[in-house]
């Protein structure tokens, strides 16, 4: 096996030496890949379907990276120094274990696209930092445990991607409405009852645009727009019959719907 | 024929404005040279003029109300004075010459008069002897009060308050003009309540000139050509290109482009609206756009990279990648239009890769396409 994955990280070398593809090796502790430390130039590292169980901290020294993906490993925990890291633009560890992202991971200077889809995360496993990622255009938390989204969200001002999908959410803040270059937006499969008027300021309806939204237990009004099609549930939101509703329907305080989804057989709960 | 141009003139309100005001000092001035001796009190010897004032010996001081001796020098000045008693009411020095000044029926030497009577000028902070502007709950030299804007002396024309300031009345309709955002007409002087008429920088009505072609009358749309006016008809038969977007005539640097022609500052990016100002443009169905806006909105940038896609274009779930990017979002395995792929949030995933999704994940995303495909939207 070892020698196998020399063989790999030497191809590497006599490249360019600033691409490691190593996907799907059995590869459980990153530092024990043959020669991996003399790859000083490293942009792109790509260890996804592996066992890695942890990220080393010295990652940080591989300061030219920019893209990272770790998607299907068993990782519980990055480490701090990633945001550390002054090119990443591109991490995905998407399937994973991670119940938190690092203290100060709000700092990555650089960071385009952040995939989380799959985890264990939810609003409480974010550092406070979080989103000082304002470069960020590619969100994806899908399949996570958020159930408030909390309303800084609106300070990632360059999003144009942001994945929700089946999550535990029971509200979206107002502050969605200032995601205005937002192109894609996934909430399907969570609690929402209602939208935010704010969220009539985005402009997600049209051909060049993803709006989905199926699988939440929408108040009886939203569920008829959507019956008729994307535009009018944006056209009803903007409506100030709509307004009134929610004022009062927030006003209300009613109970959330009960979590209807079982996620004790996600693989990202597995311990072994 | 009825006259028309009269009623413009009564826009302003003028101050009254009282000229005539004289200052204390010039009245009392006045008193004192209303009098026969002229500034300068009598002096008298008590000796010489015994025959002539006969009740004498019973006469006193207007101040201390003594008597005189004999041989005494007597002041004579509206009532008879000791001479160490003719003195200013304020110093109690003898006045300098003689020259005295009364108020509330005291004298005064004229520097003590003029630091406790006379008005002081609210420009310069001198005294006013002589006549006195009251304006603006202040006093001044006539030569002191003048308009804010263009400091034309006041005194004789009037004046007109404006926000705490005296303005002639040319420049109070000019204020005027500006605060109501009218122009002001630069050869009448009064406000354009109508359209305006630049000419060579500044404003006028439209009417104080005539098409150098037809002699018409002209209106605000009438344009300039090599320093002349015209009327939008005579300058139109000169063949002048109109710009495609504000429909006005070009009279400086044409652009053309989209088959039409333009301003510089009006041929702009359909997306962002910001003029090309000769930069590259690209055209899309009969308009154009600025290079970012293009890529934007027609998907040609590379959603890994994120940079304008000059070569190839790989487009799958509205996002678009170049050829060096496009691959699976997972293994990074590098694909083909004839790839067979998944979608997962709208992203490419290569079929080993799908297969290595858990099962109830799996399960998961098949149930959505399923209801996707029952409600018609896939
Ligand atoms: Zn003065
Ligand atoms: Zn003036
Ligand atoms: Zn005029
Ligand atoms: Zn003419
Ligand atoms: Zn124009
Ligand atoms: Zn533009
Ligand atoms: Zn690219
Ligand atoms: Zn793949």
């Amino acid at each position: 096996m070892a020698s196998k994955l020399k063989k790999l990280v030497d191809d590497s070398k006599e490249g360019s030496g600033t691409e490691l593809d190593l996907v799907d090796k059995g590869i459980v502790n990153i530092l024990e890949i043959p020669g991996f430390a003399s790859l000083k130039n490293l942009t792109k590292l790509v260890l996804a379907h592996n066992k890695i169980s942890s990220v080393p901290p010295n990652i940080a020294n591989f300061l030219n990276l920019e893209i990272i993906v770790l998607f299907n490993n068993i990782i519980e925990e990055l480490p701090t120094t990633l945001s550390s890291l002054p090119k990443l633009k591109i991490l995905n560890v998407g399937m994973n274990r991670l119940n938190s992202l690092p203290r100060g991971f709000g700092a990555c200077p650089m960071l385009e696209v952040l995939d989380v889809t799959y985890n264990n995360l939810s609003e409480n496993s974010l550092p406070a930092n979080f989103f000082c990622l304002d470069t960020l255009r590619a969100l994806y938390m899908g399949d996570n445990d958020f159930e408030h989204l909390p309303p800084e969200i609106g300070r990632l001002k360059n999003l144009q991607v942001l994945v929700l999908r089946e999550n535990d959410l029971v509200e979206l803040p107002k502050d969605m409405g200032e995601l205005t270059r937002l192109r894609e937006l996934h909430i399907q499969g969570n609690r929402l009852t209602v939208l935010p008027p704010e969220m009539g300021n985005l402009d997600l309806v049209g051909t060049k645009q993803v709006f989905k939204a199926d699988g939440n237990p929408w108040v009886t009004p939203i569920a008829d727009q959507f019956q008729v099609g994307i535009s009018h549930v944006f056209d009803y939101i903007r409506s100030d019959t709509y307004k009134f509703l929610y004022g009062r329907h927030i006003a209300a305080r009613a109970d959330p719907p009960p979590k209807s989804v079982d996620k004790s057989k996600k693989i990202s709960r597995i311990k072994k | 024929m009825s006259a028309t141009a009269g009623p413009r003139r009564n826009l302003f309100n003028l101050q009254p404005l009282d000229a005539t005001t004289p200052s204390p000092l010039f009245q009392r001035r006045r008193v004192a040279v209303g009098e026969e001796t002229g500034h300068e009190a009598n002096i008298l010897h008590l000796e010489e003029d015994l025959s002539a004032t006969m009740s004498l010996g019973n006469a006193v001081c207007q101040r201390c109300n003594d008597g005189f001796k004999m041989d005494e020098q007597i002041v004579n000045s509206s009532g008879l004075w000791h001479t160490y008693c003719f003195v200013c009411a304020q110093c109690f020095q003898p006045f300098p010459e003689g020259r005295f000044f009364e108020f509330e029926g005291r004298k005064y030497c004229e520097h003590d008069f003029c630091v406790l009577f006379a008005p002081s000028c609210g420009k310069c902070g001198e005294f006013i002897s002589g006549r006195v502007i009251k304006a603006m709950n202040a006093s001044w030299h006539p030569e002191c009060f003048r308009c804010f804007c263009c400091a034309k002396i006041l005194a004789d024309e009037g004046f007109v308050k404006n926000q705490g300031r005296a303005l002639c009345k040319d420049c109070n309709a000019m204020e005027k003009a500006k605060g109501l955002g009218k122009y002001f007409c630069f050869k009448c002087h009064s406000i354009i309540d109508g359209g305006h008429l630049k000419w060579k920088g500044e404003a006028y009505h439209p009417y104080h000139f005539n098409c150098h072609s037809c002699g018409i009358e002209l209106k605000e749309d009438a344009r300039e050509k090599d320093g002349e006016l015209y009327c939008l008809r005579c300058h139109d038969k000169m063949g002048i290109p109109i710009c495609g977007a504000c429909r006005r005539p070009i009279e400086e640097r044409v652009v053309h482009a989209l088959g039409k022609t333009w301003h510089v500052e009006h041929f702009v990016c359909a997306k962002c609206e910001k003029p090309f100002l000769g930069t590259r443009h690209y055209e899309k169905k009969g308009l154009a756009y600025c290079e970012i806006h293009y890529h934007q909105l027609f998907g040609n940038i590379c959603f890994v990279c994120n940079n304008i896609i000059n070569g190839d274009v790989f487009s799958a779930f509205n996002k678009a990648w170049c050829v060096n990017h496009f691959a699976c979002s997972i293994c990074d395995k590098k694909m083909s239009q004839k790839t067979k792929f998944f979608e997962f949030d709208q992203k490419p995933v290569c079929k080993n890769c799908y297969d290595k999704f858990p099962g109830e994940l799996k399960k998961r995303l098949k149930k959505a396409y399923d209801e996707a495909v029952k409600a018609g939207k896939i």
